[in-house]
């Protein structure tokens, strides 16, 4: 259906430029096919990044995050995460209705914090948005009625400190969109310095760009907010009210 | 400190027209500092109010002149910033069909220089002797500041006359509304912007408002007259010169 | 809901200076953004003059727009998206009309996005029965109000919080609450019911990336990443020239636009969108489209003068910076895109004739081109539509606006070459002044067409001798 429109419409655009219909010419330079100096630069510098580096981050990641009312907190072990989501749960009530209820990423990181055993105490339930589990439509509801979602992360960027989060199965985009609070647990090495080095990963490194960006890839920096009345800033517009992120730190 | 240096004046028309004792101080200043001073009396205009307007045509026919008229001059020295930003930045756009005269065009551009630019980046000085008891602000004109990129050189030079204290006020860069023939045909937009720019004078509490071109004075003064204010209104070369 | 009112610009800008509430939240969004964006390109580890790098990759880009959407499409196709190349505004909203159609839509919820109101996107689903919520806090106001926005970025900031808690409880049925925050909670529930039934949600694309078939949503509210996520279709329409050609220009175009926007280094929220939910995923829309717009973009790309209007990324940096905005605010400009932006792209989009004033009313003072993240030079084209109104142009179907006064500027030029003629000239007017000049030296009246002048202003009359003549008479100086 679209074909002849897009033929007349790249003509145009063609003659607009002054070039001819027949050929369309490769600009080399646009899609950069050779890898920088500077990108090659970055990606050793990553590869070899000392503990003590990435401490550095992860204090630059703590910094940026004060003023865009965002909670990190670095924890020595998985234990003291769940620790620290428990609290979550017990000092917060949920939004709309009375049931509290965590919706949670079915990933490796989070299934290792035992949460359902952590939570039962306070009858909080626990739910995996996990499609072997159940169906879609399911999982849509439970996620709309929690008031609190925990998922992992892909990266998070320091210098903005910016979680960068691609969609795959069992990994929703509403659980850390829908509930009020947004809970993310990374591992120290997942912190990056920028954008830089994120773009970098993503079209270079071996590994990481077998994936790509995937259909969704979603930069989360902070919750949600607005200035559009009078231009007063006011944390906890659509989005998260709350975002806490727990960086578990691995031992020296 | 004297030389036997001579500049040329461009005048620009409004001084010519209206405020000519600014060009007069001009004059006095470069006097003081020993440089002569020379006055093509065929010069009328570079052609900025035909060009802002879109009337090129017009427009070169001007600025034709104009390169005529300063073919010899080797530094020609102008109290508007807007003026020389035409010179430098315009005419070569007047001119691309042209290669001879867009040469003499191009040419031209590195021989012009707005007054407090001369005097500070050109001939080094800074303090001219002046005299001014009070407190004085500062307007930067938008061709002045944005166009030729002088916003250190006129405080600079404010900063070293005698008895003055230089207080910057709010939105210090703001356009004031003066705009050529905008303040004429969209009088109630330019009307708007220069009472902005005059609450922020006199919010400095200061008595005099200085700046480097006429236009944006002639349209400050304007306002501070119509509403009572004994605000004086002087261009750099007038307090350089007192 | 944008017609076009070009010609109310005078009338319009007359009524906003007079609104003193508008005028103070112009000036306050001036004075935190335009300074704050000023600062964050200061401390770009680059320096300012990455905004000159960011420049040079837009219009290489622009330069080669047919190879980078081919590119774009492609790519989206292989994400499983669709894409649809929409010539002008009827393409494109058709498009959209046969989408929700086929998928029997009844409710939309709308990301932000100026180009839906450039193809009046809200007129055209409402009309064929479909309810169609805005869902960005600011046009979610002015759609209650039945009003169009006022800025780019902050589309209800002519309105006071007192304005916005009546609208709301007039409009939601509920108690009358001004306070800020209960407001933004207020909006967040009622938002969430829509999204949550919404079939369809749309949006606009900021920069999308040709190299992987992405188009990126901008935000700080969370409202397009639920109006995207959440429906089981979604459609993106982008301005032909809202692409990048590769991903890591995405680093410098990305930062440069959350500092052009809101002085912020990063936006709360990017998502990269490059087709519906694959197989295993749990949510995402079923369906994702992309509409193309051109709707006048091929022919300023065809004029090499204006090209460089396409690099805009339409962050409306400029808006907070530019002085005469301020006075006129939004509405003014009479078209979805306001600003030193909508002084250029207005009147090549919708006529230059008829949006003269746009073209005529500013002072070319240069501070929309100093804040723009990518340096586009809108005084130079402002003056290229002068001259095009001046003189007339074929290609742009432009008649001289103003006959007489090419005239005068013809008899101008005769006498600006002859100083002899130039003096009797001013001899002229100096005896003619004295009909003007008050006892005290001053000209407080004048008749038109220069009466503008005085209505606010008086004016030094015309000096004795002009300074040529006392030079030409030797005059001693003291």
């Amino acid at each position: 259906m679209s074909t002849a429109n897009q033929e007349e419409f790249i003509n145009r655009i063609k003659m607009a430029l002054g070039k001819p219909i027949a050929t369309s010419q490769r600009d080399a330079d646009l899609f950069k096919s050779a890898m920088s100096a500077e990108t090659r630069a970055i990606l050793e510098r990553i590869k070899n990044r000392t503990p003590e580096e990435r401490k550095n981050l992860l204090a630059t990641l703590i910094e940026a995050a004060g003023p865009i009312n965002l909670e990190v907190k670095s924890c020595e072990d998985l234990n003291s995460v769940s620790a620290g989501i428990v609290d979550l749960v017990r000092a917060n009530d949920p939004e709309w209705g009375p049931k509290k209820s965590v919706a949670a990423w079915p990933h490796p990181l989070i299934e290792n914090l035992g949460l359902p055993a952590a939570l039962s105490q306070q009858d909080v339930n626990v739910f995996f948005t996990d499609l072997k589990e159940t169906d879609a439509e399911s999982i849509r509801r439970h996620v709309i009625d929690s008031y609190i979602g925990v998922t992992a992360a892909d990266f998070c960027m320091a210098d903005t400190a910016t979680l960068v989060m691609r969609t795959r199965a069992g990994q929703a985009r509403s659980v850390s969109l829908v509930p009020a609070i947004h809970v993310a647990v990374i591992e120290l090495n997942q912190i990056i310095a920028d954008l830089k080095e994120l773009y970098a990963l993503l079209k270079w490194d071996p590994q990481i760009k077998k994936e790509a960006l995937t259909n969704c890839m979603t930069f989360i920096s902070g919750p949600s907010k607005t200035a559009d009345i009078e231009a007063t800033m006011v944390h906890g517009a659509h989005g998260p009210r709350e975002v806490h992120i727990f960086v578990v730190t691995a031992p020296d | 400190m004297s030389s036997s240096k001579t500049v040329t004046l461009f005048i620009q028309c409004l001084v010519d027209t209206i405020y000519p004792e600014v060009a007069q101080t001009m004059v006095q200043v470069f006097r003081r500092l020993g440089i002569g001073v020379t006055c093509p009396t065929d010069q009328t205009c570079c052609g900025q109010p035909a060009f802002n307007s879109g009337y090129r045509q017009s427009a070169r026919v001007a600025a034709k002149h104009f390169i005529e008229v300063f073919a010899d001059a080797e530094q020609i020295v102008c109290p508007s910033g807007s003026c020389v930003n035409m010179v430098r930045h315009h005419y070569a756009s007047l001119f691309q069909n042209d290669s001879r005269w867009l040469q003499r065009a191009q040419n031209l551009a590195g021989r012009i220089y707005e007054f407090s630019e001369y005097l500070v980046d050109v001939l080094g000085v800074v303090d001219l002797g002046g005299r001014f008891d009070g407190k004085v602000t500062y307007h930067d004109s938008c061709h002045l500041l944005r166009g030729i990129g002088v916003q250190e050189q006129p405080r600079k030079l404010l900063r070293h006359v005698l008895g003055t204290e230089l207080i910057e006020m709010h939105n210090s860069d703001y356009c004031c509304g003066f705009g050529g023939a905008f303040s004429v045909k969209y009088p109630d937009i330019s009307n708007a912007m220069v009472s902005d720019k005059v609450k922020n004078i006199i919010d400095t509490g200061a008595d005099a408002v200085v700046g480097c071109d006429m236009g944006c004075l002639m349209n400050i003064q304007g306002k501070l007259s119509r509403m009572g204010s004994s605000i004086k209104v002087m261009h750099i070369a007038q307090i350089l010169a007192s | 809901m944008s017609k076009i009112a070009t010609e109310n610009y005078v009338a319009e800008a007359r009524k906003a200076i007079k609104n003193r509430v508008l005028q103070e939240a112009l000036a306050d969004l001036q004075h935190r953004f335009g300074r704050a964006t000023a600062e964050s390109y200061r401390r770009l580890p680059e320096g300012p003059d990455l905004r000159l790098k960011a420049h040079d990759i837009r219009l290489q880009t622009i330069e080669n727009l047919d190879i980078v959407l081919e590119t774009l499409a492609t790519n989206i196709r292989k994400n499983g998206g669709h894409v649809h190349f929409a010539e002008d505004r009827r393409s494109a909203v058709n498009y959209c009309l046969e989408v929700a159609h086929k998928h029997k839509v009844r409710q939309v919820v709308k990301g932000k996005s100026m180009v839906s109101e450039e193809i009046r996107l809200n007129e055209a689903l409402v009309e064929a029965g479909i309810e169609v919520s805005e869902t960005d806090l600011g046009e979610y106001i002015i759609q209650l109000a039945g009003e169009t926005p006022s800025h780019i970025i902050a589309p209800a900031i002519h309105k006071t919080r007192n304005d916005i808690g009546s609208l709301f409880a007039d409009k939601l049925d509920i108690p009358y609450d001004d306070d800020p925050p209960r407001l933004t909670w207020i909006a967040r529930k009622a938002l969430r019911e829509k999204f949550l039934a919404a079939d369809m949600g749309t949006s606009g694309c900021n920069i999308a990336c040709a190299e992987t078939g992405h188009i990126t949503t901008v935000s700080n509210e969370g409202n397009i990443r639920m109006a995207t996520t959440l429906p089981r279709v979604h459609i993106a329409i982008m301005g032909m020239e809202r692409v990048a050609a590769g991903l890591e220009d995405h680093d410098i175009l990305l930062r440069l636009l959350c500092r052009g926007a809101a002085a912020q280094h990063m936006a709360t929220y990017v998502s990269y969108i490059g087709g519906p939910r694959s197989t295993g995923q749990i949510d995402g829309p079923q369906e994702f489209h992309l509409v193309i717009l051109d709707n006048g973009r091929s022919r300023i790309l065809a004029d090499a003068e204006f090209r460089e209007m396409l690099c805009c990324i339409r962050c409306a940096a400029c808006l907070n910076v530019c002085p005469v905005y301020a006075k006129i605010g939004g509405h003014a400009y009479g078209y979805v895109y306001c600003g030193p932006v909508g002084a250029v792209v207005t009147p090549l989009l919708v006529g230059i004739n008829r949006a003269k004033d746009l073209c005529q009313g500013e002072t070319l003072c240069g501070a929309c081109q100093d804040i723009c993240p990518v340096n586009i030079d809108i005084p130079r084209m402002l003056l290229a539509l002068r001259a095009k109104l001046a003189e007339g142009d074929s290609a742009w179907k432009v008649t001289p606006a103003d006959r007489k006064e090419k005239f005068l500027l013809q008899v101008w030029s005769w006498v600006i070459r002859r100083r002899r003629l130039y003096d009797a000239a001013l001899k002229l007017a100096a005896a003619g002044q004295k009909l003007f000049t008050h006892k005290d030296g001053v000209i407080r009246r004048l008749p038109p067409p220069m009466h503008g002048w005085t209505k606010g202003r008086d004016l030094r009359p015309l000096a004795k001798e002009s300074f040529v003549q006392g030079w030409k008479k030797g005059i001693k100086i003291r």
